[in-house]
């Protein structure tokens, strides 16, 4: 039964709707229009480098397809591989930094800065400047090899080896992101918690283990997903740095959306593989969300 | 168990020197009450014998040992935080067993000790709970639990009561000096409410800006308090003051208005300079209405300006020969604000401090 409101009740709902048209008018525009669109396209036929052939309604004809695509199962896959890989070393890489940071350093500014400055800087920076230290010839990380008697190595050009070093921009470049979410998590601790575990006996590693990793639990799970929706959306990095080479070896799902739709201007296409890539991201994120309803401090009862 | 004995400790931090070099014995066995208005040293010289800050001079010794050096862990002792400082998200059982589990303890020990101190402590059905599931009352005592398995030799309370209500604060406050009377152990115990201090106690160390003012038990800190300081902390209300002026033969001393009270006689040491000033302190049940109320007591007119009712007596705030003091009344005094009443002032229970020093010139 539909509690009758008070005209109290009323007005104020009438103001909230009001206050919210804006912002829901403008998502609207933004967002939703545009992923209608997207899903209406990826039903269709819609080259424009074909543009006699209109854009006809072809029903699931570009999602079978999409199935039968092996350089899609590829992308996918290599997509999956920088998310199984960069986004623990991120958020592992993020945690360390973070307790650096937590550290009662006497001049705190350099090592905030050090956390901040990988994190404020564009992602295709950081891949330039990643390719350059693994470039052949000049490059910082050979240098380094050649320096300590190792033969260099043909870093991006090479299917394992420029993985690895994509993989290392990635990580190096989102670690910051995740260590600001664990910084943020580590300041909410209770200091006395540690005084207690001192007085009951507890050394420093046991500390870490029994009371900042449970404590960090909440703050490490939005790290991770974080890192995990942006990790499935990975392209600039590697754009940079192999634009998927060699051969499509360290090609993601981003780019070879990107190259169907703005090399290949094949819309329909396009569109189709950005739909697939929505759904995997969309249940990847609330298989996460899901685990993070449990709140950690709560008991079993 | 074990005798605790600080020697000449001194804390600073960075420049600031917040301890001057305290001395202080406590018995083996014995309930210690440091109590001071805030930031006044006693929770940093708890913490400094926890081992939670460093000692900057002097010693602190445990059982015969000094331990400045010791870790916390190798003091052998248990503490009870102000916010309780419960792990939560470990149950109350892990709570309490995480020290012996640190320690190396057997699962079987554990789980015999905590159910122990758990039964002690009437929290047996609540150890597969977690903190954040247990009312303030109850984190109290799964934190006094916590310390209690341990066995140590050494309890430390930091303000363990501060967090409760006035009415959970008394039912806990005998509680702890249950679990005292039971298990003998050591306790050192650090709070700012004087009540708690008094009803605790074996002894009292009140503690002024990084000094010991005062150490005795509760009975000389209220009957003979060692200075104004003391005198006016401890005791609820607190004892009231006025100035007063010595005669030229030092016999007698005279309130603001006139009204001469004689000087106590022999009890004070090296009698009075005269024509010198003194400030006297009345607890409020030596401010008595009536003629005669008190022997030895000295009539006066007192002028009443604010009645508190307590129930079982009222308190009245009082003009008297120039002064403010404080009496106790009894409830059905039929005194109203603004009455002229005569009092007792009981000059044989007079307090005299020295008003540059503010030590007690009563022995």
């Amino acid at each position: 039964m539909a509690t009758r409101l008070s005209s109290l009740e009323r007005s104020e709902r009438r103001l909230g709707i009001a206050l919210l048209a804006p912002a829901f008018a403008l998502l609207s525009g933004v967002v939703l229009y545009p992923i209608y669109n997207l899903i209406r396209m990826s039903f269709s036929e819609n080259k424009l480098t074909e543009p006699w052939l209109a854009k006809p309604w072809i029903g699931f004809e570009n999602y079978a397809k999409a199935m039968g695509d092996e350089r899609l199962w590829e992308a996918t896959w290599h997509t999956l591989l920088y998310v199984i890989v960069t986004v623990p070393g991120a958020v592992a890489l993020g945690l360390g930094l973070a307790l650096l940071a937590n550290q009662p350093f006497r001049v705190k500014w350099p090592v905030r800065l050090g956390l901040l400055l990988p994190w404020a800087l564009p992602l295709v920076f950081a891949g330039l400047i990643f390719r350059w230290f693994f470039e052949y010839q000049q490059g910082l990380v050979n240098n380094a090899l050649i320096w300590i008697g190792l033969p260099p190595v043909n870093w991006l050009t090479q299917e394992g080896p420029a993985f690895f070093a994509i993989c290392v921009a990635i990580i190096w470049k989102t670690s910051s992101f995740a260590a600001l979410v664990l910084l943020a998590g580590l300041q909410t601790i209770p200091k006395s918690l540690y005084e207690a575990a001192e007085v009951d006996g507890a050394s420093k590693w046991q500390q870490f283990w029994e009371i900042t990793l449970p404590m960090l639990k909440p703050a490490i799970i939005v790290a991770l997903i974080f890192r995990t929706i942006t990790a499935i959306q990975t392209f600039d990095i590697p754009k940079a740095m192999t634009d998927g080479g060699p051969g499509n070896a360290t090609e993601t799902l981003a780019m070879y959306i990107h190259k169907t739709t703005i090399d290949s201007l094949d819309f329909g296409y396009g569109s189709t593989l950005a739909v697939l890539m929505f759904v995997a991201s969309a249940i990847l994120t609330s298989i996460y969300l899901r685990h993070t309803r449990r709140d950690p401090s709560a008991g079993r009862h | 168990m074990a005798a605790v004995t600080i020697r000449k400790v001194r804390k600073v931090f960075g420049k600031v020197e917040v301890i001057h070099g305290v001395d202080l014995t406590f018995q083996d066995g014995e309930f210690v009450v440091l109590v001071g208005p805030s930031g006044c040293g006693k929770s940093t010289l708890l913490r400094m014998i926890a081992g939670l800050e460093s000692v900057t001079d002097g010693a602190i010794d445990i059982g015969g040992v000094v331990i400045n050096d010791f870790a916390p862990r190798d003091r052998d002792i248990a503490m009870v935080f102000q916010d309780y400082a419960l792990y939560p998200h470990k149950s109350v059982y892990d709570n309490m067993g995480f020290g012996l589990k640190m320690r190396g303890a057997s699962p079987s020990e554990i789980a015999e000790r905590v159910k122990e101190a758990a039964d002690v402590l009437q929290i047996s059905h609540l150890l597969d709970r977690r903190p954040g599931q247990l009312s303030g009352g109850q984190r109290q005592r799964v934190a006094m639990g916590r310390a209690i398995v341990r066995r140590p030799r050494v309890f430390l309370f930091d303000e363990p009561l501060s967090n409760l209500d006035a009415q959970l604060r008394a039912e806990v406050r005998i509680e702890i000096k249950k679990l005292h009377q039971r298990f003998g152990t050591t306790i050192i115990y650090v709070t700012h409410d004087q009540v708690e201090a008094m009803t605790l106690a074996d002894r009292i160390a009140v503690l002024r800006g990084g000094v010991l003012e005062q150490f005795a038990t509760p009975d000389a800190i209220y009957n003979k308090p060692a200075s104004k300081f003391v005198a006016g902390f401890m005791g609820s209300p607190p004892m009231s003051f006025a100035r007063l002026t010595a005669s030229a033969d030092g016999k007698t001393l005279a309130m603001p208005s006139g009204t001469v009270l004689p000087a106590r006689g022999g009890l004070v040491m090296g009698g009075l300079s005269g024509d010198k000033s003194y400030d006297a302190g009345f607890r409020p049940e030596h401010v008595k209405l009536g003629a005669d109320a008190l022997p030895g007591g000295v009539n006066t007119t007192a002028r009443v300006e604010i009645l508190e009712p307590l129930g079982a007596e009222t308190l009245a705030l009082l003009t008297v020969g120039g002064a403010v003091l404080t009496g106790r009344f009894p409830p059905q005094a039929g005194v109203k604000s603004g009455d002229e009443v005569t009092v007792s002032l009981g000059a044989a229970d007079m307090h005299l401090f020295d008003t540059e020093t503010g030590r007690a010139l009563v022995a």
